[in-house]
């Protein structure tokens, strides 16, 4: 095998990533024990470390776009699964912390053709940002909007901040909370949704809380 | 907007009856996902390290589901292993197979996949996602059992017609059934409609594999140029689809554009060169086209892939030692005899490989009478009723010619052209021999009547069953495959002669047991060649009109 050095920080990158990913799968074998002061501390280091490893593995594939072009693998995928998936993703990590709700419109159809696990990544993303900011509910729904699917994630937050909102509907770089790294890994993947010539797209917007909303075309 | 449902079961998954088998090569993996599964209620779970391990358990054990890695460190690769296990028949259709994957690789693994797992899964993942994953499985499985039971018995008419009901009723499996159903309509020889389905999925959205499907199609109905223009658009599209790339060797080889089938095989085994078949093919058309070096690179790869795996067979090596004998380098004939000779020895297919090697090997040496030797136990070998491939055959009629066998080797060349009567390779390949040898106007004797013979038979054969003479026509047809038993038209032509007679006629046990044996040799000889299927289909009728029982589905 040989490296150059950019492959050889992603390669570390994916290695550390996975050390953590077996670390987070420990932390969830560890039993609650009812206690407040040992189940809260729990708690927060498996979000905390859910967390650096969905961090990694944006920063990994954000490098991978910068680098080769990324290939979504399309396919025919049920929404309303994806939606349960990602309820039961993020009650597991709300562990009843924050109510999860989930939605789903009628004229949402059976089928939609997406990359599931890259939709799912940037979700999964977007939970973990509710999480962290919510009061006391988050929302997972599905809708069709002009002929798109249209994949949120809302909660009862202040809302995004006005510098984040404004940035993103310009199409300009911004630093979100964090380093901005979860946003621009979600545009990413929305944008390598092509259909017809018409792209995905990432939208944000403050509606009693932060929207997250991931259009697939 | 409605609230989801949670999860409504047809028939409730029961998770304490799965046996779940967890193949990572990193101890700490297998354990925390052996600890995840556990929490789903599975108390059955194996763990392998790697794929021979988990060959090992999966040949004591079924299972009902395997979480596999990609990446398993040295030797076969996840992928490789599902191959395997397919191909060997060591996991049924039932068998929930979910391939783990680095975000970094899955593009590429997704590409370059022969045969798609259940699902794939990027790692890390949550225990919920993986949950969900294998629920939804499981329950597509369910609604496709008819349609994989009929298909496992051969009955594909009945297995459309599943797969026709599910896309009637059920929204959620449309594209999974089409999927399917032009899999099905593909090998059965029915291409129009084939073309149809996946056009219509193209419609929807144009996801390489509805593409490829369509390209298929296209082949098959030898609209070579359309296949072409399809094929490109995938590669455009999603550059690394490899099974693209075969596909488009083979229209290039139907056009007989030799060069560009072995520029486009090359291609594709940049991209992924663990596939031994893929290697395989590139170096049968790289010797075809007289490139000995990129075929012996080929033949080597496979063979080097390949070890241990099913896909290399004794007549591997020989092709890689034909090749080094045409470079006249006999010392790495040699090598390679003594590299693989643990392997070799273990089959009487190997030992003849051996032999006619060895054979070939001291007369480019000038070492006559270890060439004799060598001749003779490759006789010895064929009076036990060894087979060897055509090309093997071939190189063994060259030596005996050498050696000043001449009769040995006229009888070798016309069992070669008795049983390809019609392939215009291997004939002219025998006629290259004659003639190399001064002996041309023998060979085109011996191949002459060889091919007349079998021709003769055949056409005699498919008189009769025009004339409505069905019984005799199956006696000469039958007793023509005794003599080229091999020859994949002719057994086809004796098989369907000898359903249509026993339709007419009645049940004749010993002809319907003939004709079944025969089907599996002709399904061997040219698999998935587009006339089985049809064939099959017509013994089941005649079986089940007999009441004989059905066979039980491999």
């Amino acid at each position: 095998m040989k490296f150059n050095d950019a492959d050889l920080y992603a390669t570390l990158i994916h290695e550390l990533k996975n050390n953590l990913g077996l670390l987070a799968m420990t932390i969830d074998g560890i039993p609650l024990q009812g206690d407040p002061a040992h189940d809260g501390v729990v708690d927060e280091a498996r979000l905390l470390c859910q967390g650096v490893v969905d961090r990694l593995q944006q920063a990994l594939l954000v490098y991978k776009a910068v680098n080769h072009q990324i290939h979504p693998v399309i396919d025919a995928y049920s929404p309303e699964d994806l939606v349960r998936e990602l309820r039961d993703t993020a009650t597991s990590l709300a562990r009843g912390r924050l109510r999860v709700e989930t939605a789903i419109d009628p004229a949402v159809p059976a089928l939609w053709f997406f990359d599931r696990n890259l939709v799912e990544m940037a979700l999964v993303n977007a939970i973990h940002n509710a999480l962290a900011y919510a009061r006391g509910v988050i929302r997972i729904q599905a809708t069709v909007e002009g002929g798109g699917l249209v994949l949120s994630v809302r909660d009862d937050s202040e809302g995004y901040p006005e510098h984040v909102l404004s940035c993103v509907a310009q199409d300009m770089p911004y630093r979100a909370r964090g380093t901005g790294l979860g946003l621009q890994f979600a545009k990413l993947i929305a944008q390598t949704h092509e259909n017809q010539g018409r792209l995905g797209e990432l939208r944000l917007r403050n509606e009693h809380g932060a929207v997250f909303s991931l259009v697939l075309p | 907007m409605a609230v989801i449902p949670t999860r409504n079961h047809d028939e409730p998954i029961n998770y304490g009856a799965l046996r779940a088998l967890v193949v990572d090569d990193y101890p700490g993996m297998r354990s925390a996902l052996k600890l995840t599964l556990s929490n789903f209620g599975i108390s059955r779970i194996q763990l392998a390290g790697s794929a021979t391990e988990a060959i090992s358990r999966i040949q004591n054990n079924p299972f009902d589901f395997i979480l596999c890695d990609f990446n398993l460190g040295e030797g076969r690769d996840g992928q490789q292993l599902l191959e395997e296990l397919r191909h060997r028949g060591l996991i049924s259709m039932d068998t929930v197979f979910i391939m783990v994957t680095a975000e970094s690789v899955y593009e590429k693994v997704v590409a370059t996949a022969e045969l798609a797992p259940d699902d794939y899964m990027i790692k890390p993942f949550s225990a919920e996602v993986l949950r969900n994953r294998l629920d939804g499985i499981l329950m597509r499985k369910q609604a496709f059992r008819k349609a994989h039971r009929y298909f496992l018995s051969h009955e594909l008419d009945a297995a459309v017609a599943a797969c026709d009901e599910l896309i009637a009723s059920k929204p959620k499996y449309l594209v999974d059934a089409l999927r399917f159903k032009g899999e099905l309509l593909n090998a059965m020889g029915r291409f129009e409609e084939a073309e149809a389905l996946y056009k219509q999925v193209v419609q929807m959205r144009a996801i390489p594999w509805a593409r490829l499907g369509l390209a298929k199609a296209l082949h098959l109905l030898n609209r070579e140029e359309e296949a072409q223009q399809e094929l490109q658009d995938v590669l455009a599209q999603a550059p690394e689809m490899v099974a693209a790339y075969d596909l488009l060797a083979e229209v290039h080889l139907a056009k007989k554009d030799t060069a560009e089938a072995q520029a486009v095989l090359a291609q594709g085994v940049a991209i992924s060169g663990k596939t031994v078949r893929r290697q395989q093919k590139l170096g049968e058309v790289a010797h075809a086209n007289g490139d000995l070096e990129t075929a012996r690179a080929a033949y080597t790869a496979a063979v080097e892939k390949g070890r241990h795996s099913v896909f290399v067979t004794p007549a591997d090596f020989g092709n890689l030692c034909r090749v080094q004998l045409e470079q006249g380098d006999v010392k790495a004939v040699a090598e390679t005899l003594k590299n693989n000779r643990a392997t070799l020895q273990a089959s009487p297919e190997g030992q003849l490989v051996t032999a006619v090697v060895q054979g070939a090997m001291h007369t480019q040496s000038g070492q006559a009478g270890e060439a004799r030797k060598s001749l003779d136990e490759a006789a010895r070998l064929r009076a036990q009723g060894v087979r060897g491939e055509a090309p093997l055959l071939l190189n063994l009629a060259e030596t005996c010619m050498a050696q000043g066998r001449p009769e040995e080797a006229d009888a070798i060349v016309g069992e070669v052209a008795r049983n390809a009567h019609d392939s215009e390779t291997l004939l002219a390949k025998a006629k290259q021999i004659y003639l190399a040898a001064g002996r041309e106007a023998d060979g085109a004797n011996v191949l002459a009547t060889a091919t007349a013979d079998v021709r003769k038979l055949n056409n005699e054969g498919v008189m009769l069953a025009q004339k409505g003479e069905y019984r005799q026509a199956a006696d000469k047809l039958l007793s023509a495959c005794r003599e080229a038993p091999f020859n994949p038209r002719l057994i086809m032509n004796a098989v369907w002669v000898s359903l249509k007679c026993l339709e007419r006629e009645g049940m004749d046990e010993a002809m319907l047991e003939e004709a079944r044996r025969r089907l599996d040799e002709a399904d061997r000889q040219a698999p998935g060649h587009g006339r089985i299927a049809g064939l099959r289909l017509q013994m089941k009728e005649i079986e089940a009109r007999f009441g004989i029982r059905k066979r039980n589905p491999a």
